[in-house]
């Protein structure tokens, strides 16, 4: 499994206040808040694939980072509509 | 006073210092037109950054450097260093053993090459034995891939040299200024640090372990232990972080002191990554060996990319060649991490807390930049971050990563005068 970091910044925090999802967020690296979205292998390979400039950091973090804004900004959304984190699958029917 | 430098050779110095001179040496001569990777290696084969090097590898070099990592008079060295070009060029401008050709980039004069010996040599060979693979999909592989299809080998003189645009002139140091700066600061051992990055925490903790290291059992009344940050110039891709940010980053580190002024510098190399692992780990030392640093920091999966190689190959490497081989000593460093028990950014050979530990990376950070948002001060400096932004709006078009319109607009690194 990898993950598929979401940053927190304030509008984001304020999205996920208003539907109670304030708690999903983890707080890591002292005063950082990040939605971490779990994908399976084959799910990080798709993503790879559709998103070329998005990188697997597979040295140290083992997430996938730099995916355009606004993908990370569709997972959010879904985040936000479903109001869990499972939502992969549906992020790749949404752009099919 | 004499410079030594890699395999116990005297720095090379193939810089002509008089322009008139120099125009009476290129009258008449064939001319090729050459890459920004072919331009960067001129210079740095007439300043000496590549000694023993002084000109572009023969086919017995290669063949060499290939098959046992060494020149053909022994001399420890794993990457070749060729000038390629195109069987139709050289057929239409009638290029040949013997000649003295022109090398022109951005049309004007920079170096002259002694024909020496054309060639052919198998690229794959190249790639599989430097690289360990012959994947397209690597970097390495792929520079290869775009080079002509045959080499030149001979010597190089440059005929004219470059002048370095703000911020970098204050930054670029040849090997004979670089030792001269160390002696004057008192340095007895310097330790390289390489980067291609702004720095995060992790680098700098990278770099003071480095430090101690280095320093080992040196006696610390007075200090005589420097940091070298030796900042990789070369081809840039969209999503990179621009050069100014990653060079004016570091110096940002040293002004607003989380370095000492006496134990800290910042300098830039010309450098087109080839992606290698662990053989560029051997040539990352050997170019600064000719810096004139004692040591070099060599961190997890130095010089590596995707996973073509294990994350300490480039660690290892160093058992497998002879100590006498290189006049550098390398600094093995493990992962630094947050750990929420300690409460600190702490090294991973010293924290036993590795189930709790949240690592960070560069890549991490430069998505937090493009999530907008500010990374906390623990993972990078504020100092740092605002530098970062006064850098996108200085020079980076509003950006603090490379756009299109960076690397179409951008000032270059250096420009030549007209000779």
């Amino acid at each position: 499994m990898c993950s598929i970091n979401l940053w927190i910044n304030e509008e984001r925090h304020d999205k996920l206040n208003q539907v109670g999802l304030a708690s999903v967020a983890k707080d890591v690296l002292a005063g950082m808040k990040v939605l971490q979205l779990q994908c399976t292998k084959e799910q990080k390979d798709r993503v790879l694939e559709l998103y070329p400039v998005a990188k697997f950091d597979s040295a140290t973090t083992k997430s996938i980072e730099l995916l355009p804004a606004e993908a990370k900004d569709k997972m959010f959304n879904l985040v936000i509509k479903k109001r869990n984190l499972d939502i992969i699958e549906e992020f790749f029917e949404s752009i099919s | 006073m004499r410079h030594v430098g890699h395999g116990g050779k005297e720095i090379v110095d193939r810089v002509m210092a008089s322009p008139s001179e120099a125009k009476d040496c290129i009258r008449g001569l064939k001319q090729i037109a050459i890459t920004g990777r072919i331009a960067r290696e001129c210079i740095n084969i007439a300043y000496g950054f590549f000694t023993p090097l002084e000109g572009f590898m023969g086919k017995a070099d290669v063949e060499t450097v290939c098959e046992k990592m060494t020149l053909v008079n022994g001399i420890l060295w794993p990457i070749p260093i060729v000038f390629d070009i195109s069987k139709e060029e050289i057929n239409e401008k009638g290029i040949k053993k013997g000649d003295t050709v022109l090398l022109v980039y951005q049309d004007k004069a920079l170096a002259t090459l002694e024909v020496a010996q054309i060639f052919s040599y198998d690229k794959a060979k190249i790639a599989q034995s430097v690289l360990g693979t012959t994947d397209a999909k690597h970097p390495g592989v792929r520079m290869l891939n775009e080079m002509g299809n045959k080499f030149i080998g001979g010597k190089v003189t440059l005929v004219n040299t470059p002048r370095f645009n703000p911020p970098f002139d204050k930054f670029w140091y040849t090997p004979k200024e670089m030792r001269e700066k160390f002696a004057e600061r008192g340095w007895q051992r310097i330790v390289a640090h390489q980067t291609r990055n702004v720095p995060h925490s992790g680098h700098e903790w990278l770099m003071k372990g480095a430090w101690f290291s280095a320093n080992g059992e040196l006696p610390v009344e007075k200090l005589q232990t420097g940091i070298l940050v030796s900042c990789i110039i070369g081809p840039k891709r969209v999503g990179d972080y621009i050069d100014e940010a990653i060079v004016l980053g570091h110096q940002v580190l040293h002004e607003t002191r989380y370095f000492r002024d006496d134990i800290h510098m910042v300098s830039i190399v010309l450098w087109d990554m080839r992606y290698a692992g662990p053989k560029e780990a051997i040539f990352h030392a050997i170019l600064r060996e000719n810096l004139g640093c004692t040591h070099h920091m060599f961190g997890r999966d130095h010089a590596g990319v995707g996973t073509y190689y294990d994350p300490y190959d480039a660690h290892r490497i160093f058992d497998q060649i002879p100590e006498a081989s290189l006049n550098i000593k390398p600094i093995r460093i493990l992962e630094w991490w947050y750990c929420p028990t300690c409460g600190e950014v702490t090294y991973s050979g010293l924290c036993g807390h590795s189930q709790e530990k949240q690592a960070f990376s560069g890549t991490m950070i430069r998505s937090m930049i493009q999530d907008k948002v500010k990374p906390t001060k623990l993972i990078f400096r504020p100092e740092v971050f605002d530098n970062l932004m006064e850098c996108a709006h200085e020079y980076g078009f509003g950006s603090p990563f490379c756009t299109e319109e960076y690397l179409n607009k951008r000032q270059p690194i250096f420009e030549l005068s007209i000779l």
